[in-house]
């Protein structure tokens, strides 16, 4: 008996104890990040999480770089490139003595691989940038690239190159079930273990080629509670979090040794209308008049949406993002803006035929008949759907518009809008850096004119102006040009108000000042410091000296915690070895 | 007689898991037509390429070829690939069966110290004992689960800092053996604890309420009448005819252990079954929903299975009926 508590005494005592020494043993240099989306597979012709995409940003180099700053076209594992007088053919030179993380060279031929491969293959997360594409090594270190058709986003080449000598058995296979855990790449770091559900791990590579990093490991930490994520942070055991709850963000930002980033990407939420571009489903008669889409536009407070559900996080923008580039987004003049303005609202029914006949508030078509009644469909999904709802279909009732609100989880309004069974709807995008996969969405191309056969536009509008400059920003090779006609094209979508931009959203991070410097929001000001768009924050950090490699601030809380432990151990001890010796004595 | 009893309960506990099979299958797909489209949104993918996950997916085809496939490939012992990252459900579910049955494991093995309490409490009804412990497991049992994690949380990882905030191991571990046990302890006892005392107030109501039935029966009395010790007679002839609610209460958690704790188990991050249950729901996975309710559920037939075949044991009047 004695023994036996003293035995559970010293294994509680090492049970306190081994995190402290565990966390700090061996000098090793580790950013701790708190997320709270697992990847789902590292293998980069399957995943599709926003977490498997920041892991190939640091797994995965690239040809040409991304700038933090402004998402400027700069040299990657290419240090030059010269053009084909038509645009259509790219030289790459990469530089000399490149080498993978195991060691193996990285040369032209992983690079042809990788774009070719990626292209008969339809690779989802390559085919964007390389379904035109065709790669030919002309010696280790020169790639030659042609398009087939001329495309302004060339020179950038922003696909993660893989590692041939690793890849070319699972893509002669299926390369869908190749599990990706061989951790060989040639960005700054490269993962080393990944524990689903729990976390990732990756390594520094010292063949990267800038150079070894600064720190040894970057350790990505799976919250499925936001808030404790928040309270791990402000402990201290990570250096930096990713998606904290909005309304513990504020006041976290108060917090000492904290800085807070809302980073935005020029993701944004929208409320569509139905404008029954496909001909299928049976929206409302009075949507299909631009009028009454101008007259809702106008009834709803985008300001205040921004204020008391975005709590203010993000950017009060009302312009349909097309790009975390801002270069991107036109001017709107304030006659295009349809601003609030209830009483205009009212105005533009009424001039137009739409009055309350019969007197119960609600406004009717014109020459009486069916009541301006809009199904409104909201998402279940995510934390504002609810917030945004009660304020619309209260300010729409304001101007005479009623509402009959369904709630639906994502799969189901997927399918609604497919079907064209729905008149409103509040929904959001997050864009690619380049602008043309948004603006593609919007083309006629994209409408659904067959429920089973769905297309990306949920705008449910199109025309055929809108697309003969889609298809000329596609092919203008002249930036400033291209620029132009993005953003006539982003006035055209914006009047025509298919689609009511509430406002743009932003990813809230927040991370430790005292343990690593060199934080770099992408792009500059306005954007996010991790999970951005080519993740140049984790190269870029140094640690801090001073502050040791005490991160766990265990020290009185263990020695607490051991005698605790040790007391329930013996208390629980004392109680079975009682119970048992009151059972023998019941069998003598 | 015996045998037709166990054969009886068998032929029942296969042909409850055969309703579950196609209950589940048919109930996911009714609320989720296609996901793929929900999935990728806003990935800029092409209708083939769409179209090939459909395929990949097995969501192309009428429902009852999808059902016959998914009946062909479940007798295979296969579960099919997970929609996320494609790795099989055998796998995913495999990873998060550990972590749970350490967790709820151990917490329902402490939370059972309650019937010990409960037979002590019904035994000297109405003493102070009994209405303290009584009132204490009311409250606790009252208690949602997720608002104690929230307190003990926010006291013990959060202010004293005695426990991590969550998860399974610390970051980056790269610990094996004993260590890597003790380790995992150390993050499992602030959750185990929460668990336990959510479950500790249902075991005493019922063990307590079990010993009053039996307080009021005859052969009680004759104990007391032959002089045995108050002690005793409790040991020897109430707690063995208190003991059927309680076996079945044990059998039916037990059966619950591996269904995990979803809100425990999200606020401490424990990668167990609960939280895999949440992701995949979220997804939604339906390979994977599939695979954690089938298992769920053979997990609680096994152990209703097993309860009953004990109460035969415990209690033969059970199997003559």
């Amino acid at each position: 008996m004695g023994a036996a508590v003293t035995l559970a005494a010293a294994g509680s005592a090492v049970v306190w104890v081994a995190p402290v020494s565990g966390s700090s043993g061996g000098g090793t240099v580790t950013l701790t990040v708190g997320v709270t989306q697992d990847v789902d597979s590292p293998n980069v012709t399957v995943g599709y999480t926003v977490a498997a995409y920041e892991l190939w940003n640091l797994q995965y180099a690239t040809l040409t770089d991304k700038a933090a700053d402004d998402f400027a076209t700069i040299p990657g594992l290419a240090s030059t490139w010269d053009a084909s007088d038509d645009g259509l053919t790219y030289t790459y030179h990469l530089r000399e003595g490149l080498k993978w993380s195991d060691g193996q060279p990285l040369t032209a031929e992983d690079v042809a691989w990788t774009v070719n491969t990626s292209r008969d293959q339809e690779w989802y997360n390559h085919s964007s940038v390389t379904a035109n594409l065709d790669a030919v090594a002309l010696d280790d270190v020169t790639v030659q690239i042609t398009s087939a058709v001329p495309d302004p986003k060339l020179p950038t080449m922003d696909v993660y190159i893989l590692p041939k000598h690793i890849w070319e058995g699972p893509a002669a296979d299926d390369v869908t079930a190749f599990d990706a855990l061989d951790g060989v790449g040639s960005g700054p770091f490269t993962l080393k273990e990944w524990k689903p559900g729990q976390e990732w791990t990756m390594v520094a590579n010292p063949n990267y080629w800038q150079g070894q990093p600064k720190i040894d490991q970057v350790v990505f930490r799976v919250y499925t509670e936001g808030g404790a994520m928040v309270t791990a942070l402000e402990k201290g055991e990570l250096d930096a979090a990713n998606d904290i709850p909005a309304e513990l963000f504020a006041d976290l930002g108060t917090q000492p040794n904290i800085v807070t980033v809302a980073g935005a990407q020029g993701g944004f939420t929208e409320l569509a209308m139905n404008g029954m571009a496909g001909g299928i489903g049976d929206g409302h008669p009075a949507l299909l008049d631009l009028n009454v889409r101008h007259a809702v536009a106008m009834a709803i407070d985008r300001q205040q949406l921004f204020d008391r559900v975005a709590l203010g996080i993000g950017l009060p923008l009302t312009v349909l993002g097309v790009s975390p580039d801002q270069e991107w987004l036109p001017e709107i003049p304030d006659a295009e803006k349809l601003g609030y303005d209830p009483e205009a609202a009212k105005a533009l029914l009424e001039d137009n035929g739409y009055k309350d006949t019969d007197g119960d508030g609600i406004r009717e078509m014109p020459g009486g008949g069916e009541p301006l009644v809009f199904r409104y469909a909201e998402r279940s999904e995510g934390t504002q759907g609810a917030a945004i709802r009660e304020l619309i279909t209260g300010w729409l009732k304001e101007v005479g518009i009623g509402t009959e609100v369904s709630v639906y989880d994502d799969t189901q309004l997927g399918d609604i809008i497919y079907a064209g069974t729905y008149d409103l709807f509040v929904w959001g995008w997050t864009p690619f850096v380049d602008p043309d996969p948004m603006l593609s969405y919007f083309t006629c191309d994209q409408v659904t004119y067959d429920a089973d056969e769905a297309g990306y536009n949920d705008a449910n509008w199109c025309s055929p102006e809108y697309d003969a400059l889609y298809v000329q920003q596609n092919q203008e090779l002249d930036h400033a040009k291209r620029v132009e006609l993005v953003h006539e094209m982003i006035r055209m979508f914006n009047t025509q108000s298919t689609y009511v931009v509430l406002y743009h959203d932003a990813d809230t991070q927040a991370y430790r000042t005292d343990r690593f410097t060199g934080w770099l929001q992408q792009p500059k000001g306005t954007g996010p410091v991790i999970f951005s768009n080519s993740s140049p924050t984790y190269f870029n950090l140094t640690p801090i000296e001073s502050s040791g490699s005490d991160d766990g601030g265990l020290g009185t809380g263990a020695l607490i915690a051991i005698i605790a432990g040790a007391v329930v151990l013996v208390g629980l001890i004392v109680f079975f070895a009682m119970r048992s010796r009151s059972s023998r004595e019941d069998r003598e | 007689m015996r045998a037709t009893f166990i054969l009886r309960k068998l032929a029942g506990a296969v042909s409850t898991l055969a309703f579950v099979v196609v209950f589940n299958f048919f109930l996911f797909r009714v609320v989720n037509k296609n996901p793929v489209d929900s999935m990728f949104r806003g990935r800029n993918l092409t209708a083939s390429q769409k179209a090939e996950l459909t395929r990949k997916f097995h969501l192309d085809g009428s429902k009852w070829d999808q059902f016959v496939g998914y009946v062909r490939q479940l007798l295979r012992g296969d579960l099919g690939l997970s929609f996320k990252g494609n790795r099989p459900v055998v796998d995913v579910i495999a990873e998060a069966l550990w972590p749970t049955i350490l967790l709820v494991g151990f917490s329902t093995l402490l939370a059972m110290l309650g019937i010990g309490l409960g037979y002590r409490a019904g035994w000297r009804r109405g003493s102070r004992f009994d209405t303290t412990s009584t009132s204490l497991s009311m409250l606790t049992y009252s208690m949602p689960e997720f608002w104690i994690g929230m307190v003990l949380l926010g006291i013990f990882a959060a202010k004293l800092g005695w426990f991590p905030v969550g998860g399974l191991e610390d970051p980056g571990s790269t610990a094996t053996g004993f260590s890597k046990l003790l380790d995992q302890f150390h993050h499992m006892l602030l959750p185990a604890i929460v668990l336990a005392i959510a479950y500790v107030g249902e075991y005493m109501i019922v063990a307590r309420s079990a010993m009053i039935e039996t307080l009021r029966e005859d052969y009680l009395q004759l104990a007391r009448a032959k002089g045995m010790r108050d002690d005793d007679v409790r040991r020897k002839h109430a707690v063995p005819n208190a003991r059927l609610p309680v076996v079945s209460l044990s059998a039916i958690n037990f059966g619950f252990v591996v269904s995990g704790a979803i809100a425990v188990e999200s606020i401490f991050s424990w990668p167990g079954i609960g939280q895999a249950t949440y992701i995949a729901i979220r997804g939604p996975d339906l390979p994977v929903l599939q695979g954690l309710f089938l298992l769920i559920s053979a997990a609680v037939i096994v152990a209703n299975l097993i309860a009953d075949l004990l109460y035969g044991r415990l209690d033969p009047r059970v199997v003559g009926r």
